[in-house]
């Protein structure tokens, strides 16, 4: 039991000094940049996009589509950036060299960035029904709102295991740019996954977001929890293992960073 | 005392080894390659999937074919020419580049040129994307019109880059605001699809930025149809390019005035 209160306590110390890490931004124009001209920049471009391509009736499948991907900027960056912001400014030794628990460290990692990942999310809605009337009348809301805190959960699992490549490698943010970009464009945000070739939709599915964007939609769109159950369940299990092989390649790449003073190169 | 010709010979030699050593960094940057090689692609990707939707006119993909490049080609131009005063702070390099007896402008010069160089090779991959995942091409290509509407279009840019430099290094704000909106530069300046599907408020603001007309003029110089004003567009460019020049001029005149007698801007 007291153990059990020691590793509570290890996980709560470092998910508030995951908190202020992530805060290491917050000024007024950081938070204005990135959390408010971002989400609504992103936004607006792929929706006049598709209204270009496809016409002004779909542009809530864009606008919805991009509203609940935002939610890889924190899972996806945010979770990346906390391994690769240890390297820069040198705590990654000090880090690893700590008897702590390795999976409440590697866990709390992500906690801080799935709530910053569901308020962007709340926040791409927002700006949704705003510009674009989005009608939530019908919509389940309860249903949506799981929706977006597991398509949160399972973008983090992803986030964990991209991070932990920042163990060893000096721009592993650059890995987190190229990942959030590839999720926009696999995962059924802009345009069904059924028009990508055979072996990508193998791996859209194998992503998260894929499953979890489709069940937001229907939810949207008024369904019920029986309707979509099997599609969040999915994205669950597929986040799931992404923060399972992530955790795994953490234990592999601290032993290789610690052989080869890795850790300390930047 | 040296002649006028030595002094601008001195000039372009110095220039030339910021060109050359600012190319030899990007070389060996990962940073560079995600932004003329990696992001291009991912953009252009998106953007041919999403212009080619059943339904969707066929000419609509010629912004898939020369949109990804031109989302590089900015991308590389603001973050590597607008950090050009920057990354010398980084790298702990700044007073040695204000105590050289070369003007900053000079050394700018070089290193922003090395940048557009490095920009402009974001339209090979997406190109070769294009064609290669869907045979798309441009269907009415004006050579001449398009390197001319290309080279006014690089002028902007360069512009812009020198304008930013100064103005993200006095201000470093500046930079994550513009970063934020980004993706927002694309649709102003039309790099993906055109201004006029834009709400007339937003065209109008687009109207101030230098790249916009260019952009309509490239575009224009791969399609038969629409309107073919390039000497208004490309005037429209240049014109506005020379006033962000001009804002520039004071701002660099910031900047030395901080470095040297203040000693703020190497504080980082």
């Amino acid at each position: 039991m007291k153990r059990l209160a020691l590793e509570a306590g290890v996980f709560g110390r470092s998910t508030y000094l995951q908190y202020v890490a992530l805060f290491q931004w917050a000024n007024p124009q950081g938070y204005v940049a990135y959390k408010v001209l971002l989400p609504v920049t992103q936004i607006l471009f792929f929706v006049e996009l598709g209204v270009y391509a496809t016409g002004r009736q779909n542009a809530l499948y864009f606008a919805l589509g991009n509203a609940l991907q935002l939610t890889a900027n924190a899972g996806i960056f945010g979770v990346i950036a906390t391994v690769a912001n240890e390297r820069q400014y040198g705590t990654l030794p000090i880090l690893l060299a700590s008897p702590a628990n390795r999976l409440i460290t590697f866990l709390s990692r992500a906690v801080v960035n799935v709530i910053d990942g569901i308020a962007t999310v709340v926040i791409g809605l927002a700006i949704v029904v705003v510009i674009y009337g989005l009608n939530l009348q019908h919509a389940n809301l309860l249903l949506l709102a799981l929706c977006v805190v597991v398509i949160s959960l399972t973008t983090a699992g992803l986030g964990l295991m991209f991070g932990s490549i920042g163990l060893v490698m000096r721009d592993a943010i650059i890995i987190a740019n190229i990942v959030y970009y590839v999720l926009l464009i696999i995962c059924g945000i802009n345009f069904p996954v059924s028009r990508l070739p055979g072996a990508v939709q193998v791996l859209a599915y194998a992503l998260p977001l894929t499953r979890g964007v489709q069940a937001a939609r229907d939810a949207a769109a008024g369904a019920s929890l029986g309707q979509v159950g099997g599609l969040l369940a999915g994205e669950l299990l597929v986040g799931l293992m992404w923060a399972l092989g992530g955790y795994l390649l953490f234990r592999l790449l601290e032993n290789w960073a610690r052989r080869g003073g890795l850790q300390e190169a930047f | 005392m040296g002649t006028p010709g030595v002094a601008v010979t001195g000039l372009a030699r110095a220039a030339f080894s910021a060109f050359r050593v600012s190319i030899r960094l990007r070389v060996i940057s990962p940073w560079a390659y995600l932004n003329w090689l990696v992001f291009p692609v991912l953009f252009a990707a998106v953007g041919l999937y999403v212009l080619s939707s059943p339904g969707a006119a066929s000419s609509h993909v010629v912004y898939g074919v020369l949109g990804g490049g031109l989302i590089g080609y900015w991308s590389v131009a603001y973050l590597e020419g607008g950090n050009g005063i920057q990354e010398e702070r980084w790298n702990g390099t700044l007073e040695q580049i204000f105590a050289t007896p070369t003007p900053l402008w000079v050394i700018l010069l070089g290193k922003i040129c090395g940048g557009l160089l490095f920009g402009l090779l974001a339209f090979l991959p997406t190109a070769a994307f294009a064609y290669v995942g869907f045979h798309a091409v441009l269907p009415a290509l004006d050579g001449g019109r398009f390197v001319i509407s290309l080279g006014v279009l690089t002028l902007s840019f360069f512009c812009i880059a020198l304008t930013l430099t100064p103005l993200f290094a006095l201000w470093r704000w500046a930079f994550s605001m513009l970063n934020g909106f980004e993706l927002g530069v694309y649709v102003l300046c039309g790099f993906m699809f055109p201004v006029a599907v834009l709400a007339p408020w937003a065209q109008g603001v687009a109207g101030f930025l230098a790249p916009t007309w260019a952009v309509r003029a490239l575009y224009a110089s791969t399609l038969a149809e629409g309107p073919h004003n390039f000497a208004t567009w490309w005037l429209a460019t240049i014109g506005l390019s020379l006033a962000y020049l001009a804002g520039a001029y004071f701002l660099y005149a910031l900047v030395e005035r901080r470095a040297r007698m203040s000693g703020q801007l190497a504080l980082a």
